[in-house]
C-alpha cells in the first residue's frame, strides 16, 4: 500500500525554523537576532490567520535584510531561506492571509472542523452553528452563503454530511445543524436581514448556464459575483430543477426555493424558462450571441425502466421522475386508488408519500431487498411507514398485468436474499412457486434515473463516462471540451443537492480562472474558513445533559391528505441550545496533547475526552474533570490552539475547553502578601511531592516568598 | 460489499475505475464515513459518497473502500 506522506506545510515549516533559530544560540549578532524576532511575529501572524497583505511585502523586505546582513553567517542563511520559501510557495502564503485557511491542515488555528471539510459545499459550520447559538441568525446566513446560496433549501432537505462527521456524535448525537440552518434562513428572511453581498463591477463578459437545478443557480450566483454577465437556460416553466420537481413540496415548499431563486435573479441572473438547450437555441447561437463560456447543470431526468412484461402496455404505468414533476407543476389528480411503487430509494418513498396526499387509499412500496438494504433515508423511510405507507419487502416485479387498458396489478414473486460466490453481497434471488398478485390501478417506476443526453448530442467531443454521466475533471468540472464545465446529476449520477451545489461553486472559480488565463488547480478546493467566532461559556454538566431535540411533525391527518411541510421546525429555544452542544471544533483540533499531559507527565488524569479518537472513540465526560483536576494548566499550556484555557476570574481558578466549564475551583491566597498560591488540590498535590524536602509552615498559608521569609525568621529566633 | 450511511470506511487501494483521478491517490489509507451510498438502486458498481478525514467530501467507486471494523 501507497503510504500517505505526513502533510507539510511552508508556513509551519518557515515558522518552526524562525523559532528554533530564535530560541537557540546559533545566531550571534543582536541585529540578526532582533530580525529574526521580527519575522516569526509576522510569520505566526500567517499562520494563525490574522495578517493582512503587508504581511507580506514586510516578510520580503525583513527576510531580505537578513539575508544580506553578512556579520552573522546563520542569520543570513536563514534569510536567504525565508526569501526562497516566500518566493516558491507565495501563493501558499497568500492562500493563508487571504483565506484564513491551511490546506495541508498543519497550521492549527486555521484548520477547518471535520463537519466543514465533510460539507460538500465546504461551509463553515461551526462559525454559523456559533453565531446562531448567540442570536445572530444574519450573520450566520451571510457566512453559509460565502459558500453556498441555498441556506434554506439545505435546511430542510441536506442529506447532511456534516452531521456524520460531527464529533458530537462520538458523545451522544450529532448537532442538529440542517436544522439550525434552516432555522437561521427563515429568521433573517422574515425581519428581511438576508440580503446578497454587493456583487463585482461588470466585466462585460457572458457565461451561459444551462439548467436551473442547485448545481446551475450556484454557479449562476458566484459568477455574477464575480462581476460576470450570467444567462440561464431551462427547459421547464420555472427554476430550482430537481428542487422543484423532483422534491415534494411537503418536504420542500415552493416559497423556500422562489426566494432564494429571487436572490441570485437580483445580482441580474437572467433566466429563460421553457428554452431547452440543443433544441431551442444552440452552442452555436449562443457562442456567436457572445457567451464564452458554458456550464451543463442538466440533472438526471431519464427514468431507467423496469424492462417486465407489460410495462409499456398501459397508461397507468408511471416513471416516477415523470409523476412527480407532474405533481410539483400542480396536477392534483391521483393515479389511481391502489397504486404500487417499486423501489428502495427516496424517490420511491416520495413517490408514495406524495400518492397518499392526492389521496390514494391504499400505496404499497414493493422493492426486491429487505428494510435494512433499503438506500432511503431512514427518517424518510419512518415517516412513509408513520402515514400507512405499505411495505412488501423482498418483492420482485416479473408484469404488470391488466385488461380493457387498465392495470389490473402487478404480478410478483417473492425473493430469500443468497450471497454469491466471490462476494460479500446479498443477491434476492425469485423463489421458485412464490408468484403473487399485488392488486393495484396504477403502478409507478422509480427505480432509478439517468442523465438525458439528447439535448447535449450536438456537442460532438463532450465526453461521457461509462456510467453514462458527462466525463469531468472534478478539481474543476472542466469537460473534455475547452470553455465547457459541468456538475451536478448530469456529472456524478442521481446526487445530492448539497452536492451540486459544490460542484457548482466549483466550477463558477474555474470558469473564472479560464476566463483570465489563469492554471487551473490539479485537486479540489479545500473549504475555506471564515472567521474564528468567539465561543459560548457552558458549564460540563450542561454540555453533557443537553440532548438533540426532536423535530415537531405536522399532525397526521394534514399530512395524509395535504401537501404542508411535514417538518414544522425547531423553535428559538431549541436553537439556541442544540448550537451550545456544539464543540467548537474548529477550534480545538483533538490533538490529545491535554489529555496525554495530565495523564502522563502529571499524573492526574482528569480528562475524559474519548471523543478524540476518530476510530476508537472511547468514554466523553466533560464532568469528571471537576472531581478530578489540581488546575495546574499545564493541559491549557500544552495546547496549540488555545482551546483549552485556564484563567483567574473571582477568587477562582476556571478551566474551560472551547467554553465547556470543565473545572472551577476555589483560590488560595497567602496569609501574608496575599498573593495567589493556586488551589487547595494544586497545594496538596505540590505538597505531596515536596513534602521531603520542603516542610510546611505550620498551618498557615503562605507563598513561597513568605514561606522563605518566615523560615529564615524562625532560624534566627532559634 | 453493500455501503451503508454511516459506516466507517478506508480507502486502501487506488480504483480501477475510470472515475478515479490522480489528486486522489492523496485519498488512500485516509479513514472517513460514508454520508451518501447509491441511494436509489443498490449498485455495486455505483458511485458513493464518503467524507474523509481531513480530506473532505468525495463521491469515490466502491472498490477503493473497505468497512472499518
Amino acid at each position: 500500500m501507497k503510504k500517505t506522506p505526513p502533510p507539510h506545510c511552508p508556513v509551519d515549516d518557515a515558522l518552526s525554523r524562525l523559532q528554533s533559530a530564535a530560541e537557540g544560540n546559533a545566531l550571534q549578532h543582536p541585529r540578526s537576532r532582533r530580525l529574526v524576532g521580527q519575522l516569526a511575529t509576522l510569520v505566526r501572524d500567517v499562520a494563525w490567520g490574522r495578517a493582512e497583505m503587508d504581511h507580506l511585502s514586510a516578510l520580503d523586505r525583513l527576510a531580505a535584510e537578513l539575508a544580506g546582513f553578512n556579520a552573522d553567517p546563520h542569520g543570513a542563511e536563514l534569510g536567504a531561506a525565508l526569501q526562497a520559501a516566500l518566493d516558491q510557495h507565495r501563493e501558499v502564503f497568500e492562500s493563508h492571509v487571504q483565506t484564513e485557511n491551511c490546506a495541508a491542515e498543519v497550521c492549527d488555528r486555521l484548520a477547518p472542523a471535520p463537519c466543514q471539510m465533510a460539507c460538500p459545499a465546504g461551509i463553515d459550520v461551526p462559525t454559523y452553528v456559533a453565531l446562531i447559538g448567540e442570536g445572530r441568525d444574519a450573520e450566520a446566513i451571510e457566512v453559509i452563503r460565502r459558500d453556498n446560496p441555498f441556506p434554506w433549501v439545505c435546511g430542510l432537505v441536506c442529506t447532511r454530511p456534516c452531521e456524520f462527521m460531527c464529533v458530537r456524535g462520538r458523545i451522544d448525537t450529532p448537532v442538529s445543524i440542517k436544522f439550525l440552518k434552516a432555522f437561521a434562513a427563515e429568521r433573517a428572511l422574515s425581519k428581511g436581514e438576508y440580503v446578497n453581498p454587493p456583487a463585482a463591477a461588470s466585466k462585460n463578459r457572458k457565461v451561459c448556464v444551462v439548467g436551473a437545478g442547485p448545481g446551475g443557480m450556484t454557479a449562476a450566483y458566484y459568477l455574477a459575483l464575480k462581476g460576470y454577465t450570467v444567462r440561464v437556460l431551462e427547459a421547464l416553466p420555472m427554476a430550482g430543477g430537481m428542487m422543484m420537481v423532483g422534491i415534494p413540496r411537503y418536504r420542500l415548499p415552493r416559497e423556500v426555493i422562489d426566494r432564494e431563486v429571487a436572490m441570485i435573479e437580483d445580482l441580474g441572473v437572467t433566466f429563460h424558462f421553457n428554452t431547452r438547450f440543443g433544441r431551442d437555441v444552440t452552442l452555436a447561437q449562443l457562442q456567436a450571441e457572445g457567451f464564452e463560456a458554458f456550464f451543463l447543470a442538466i440533472g438526471a431526468h431519464d427514468s431507467f425502466r423496469l424492462g417486465i412484461e407489460g410495462e409499456g402496455d398501459y397508461p397507468q404505468v408511471l416513471q416516477s421522475i415523470e409523476f412527480l414533476k407532474r405533481v410539483a407543476l400542480g396536477d392534483r389528480h391521483m393515479p389511481g386508488k391502489r397504486v404500487v411503487v417499486i423501489g428502495g430509494g427516496n424517490v420511491a418513498i416520495d413517490a408514495a408519500r406524495t400518492c397518499l396526499r392526492l389521496g390514494c387509499s391504499d400505496v404499497t412500496l414493493a422493492y426486491r431487498r429487505t428494510r435494512d438494504e433499503m438506500p432511503a433515508d431512514i427518517e424518510e423511510i419512518e415517516q412513509a411507514e408513520e402515514e400507512d405507507v405499505r411495505f412488501n419487502f423482498l418483492t420482485v416485479p416479473v408484469a404488470v398485468e391488466g385488461h380493457d387498458g387498465r392495470v389490473t396489478g402487478l404480478r410478483c414473486l417473492q425473493a430469500e436474499l443468497v450471497s454469491k460466490p466471490g462476494s460479500d453481497r446479498m443477491f434476492p434471488v425469485p423463489i421458485d412457486g412464490s408468484e403473487f398478485v399485488i392488486p393495484a390501478d396504477a403502478i409507478i417506476s422509480a427505480i432509478g434515473q439517468r442523465v438525458a443526453q439528447g439535448s447535449l448530442t450536438e456537442i460532438k467531443s463532450l465526453g461521457w463516462t461509462r456510467r453514462d454521466t458527462i466525463h469531468v475533471n472534478t478539481a474543476t468540472m472542466a469537460t473534455d471540451v475547452p470553455g465547457i464545465f459541468a456538475a451536478g446529476d448530469a456529472v456524478t449520477g442521481p446526487a445530492t443537492v448539497v452536492e451540486a451545489i459544490g460542484g457548482g461553486k466549483r466550477a463558477a472559480q474555474a470558469i473564472d480562472r479560464f476566463l483570465n488565463d489563469i492554471p487551473q488547480p490539479n485537486m479540489p478546493p479545500v473549504p475555506v474558513r471564515r472567521q474564528r467566532v468567539a465561543w459560548t461559556e457552558v458549564p460540563a454538566a450542561t454540555k453533557m445533559a443537553l440532548k438533540r431535540p426532536h423535530m415537531p411533525l405536522l399532525n397526521m391527518d394534514r399530512r395524509r391528505t395535504t401537501f404542508q411541510q411535514v417538518e414544522l421546525g425547531y423553535t428559538e429555544n431549541m436553537v439556541r441550545e442544540e448550537a451550545r452542544r456544539c464543540l467548537r471544533c474548529d477550534i480545538c483540533r483533538r490533538c490529545g496533547r491535554c489529555v496525554q499531559v495530565c495523564r502522563d507527565k502529571m499524573g492526574v488524569d482528569a480528562l475524559q475526552l474519548g471523543y478524540l479518537d476518530f476510530d476508537h472513540p472511547g468514554p466523553t465526560d466533560f464532568r469528571l474533570t471537576q472531581e478530578r483536576c489540581i488546575a495546574c494548566g499545564a493541559c491549557a499550556e500544552n495546547c496549540p490552539n488555545d482551546a483549552m484555557l485556564i484563567e483567574e476570574r473571582k477568587g477562582e481558578r476556571v478551566l474551560h475547553l472551547c467554553g465547556t466549564i470543565l473545572s472551577r475551583q476555589p483560590l488560595l491566597f497567602c496569609d501574608g502578601c496575599g498573593a495567589s498560591m493556586g488551589t487547595a488540590r494544586y497545594r496538596d498535590y505540590i505538597r505531596s511531592r515536596t513534602k521531603a524536602v520542603a516542610p510546611t509552615i505550620g498551618r498557615r498559608m503562605l507563598c513561597d516568598a513568605c514561606a522563605r521569609k518566615q523560615s529564615s525568621m524562625d532560624r534566627n529566633i532559634e | 460489499m453493500v455501503f451503508r450511511r454511516g459506516q466507517k470506511i478506508e480507502v486502501f487501494q487506488r480504483s480501477s475505475d475510470d472515475m478515479w483521478e490522480d489528486y486522489m491517490d492523496r485519498f488512500i489509507g485516509r479513514h472517513g464515513i460514508i454520508t451518501d451510498p447509491d441511494t436509489s438502486i443498490n449498485d455495486p458498481d455505483a458511485l458513493v459518497e464518503v467524507s474523509l478525514e481531513g480530506m473532505g467530501t468525495h463521491r469515490l467507486p466502491q472498490d477503493c473502500l473497505r468497512l472499518l471494523d
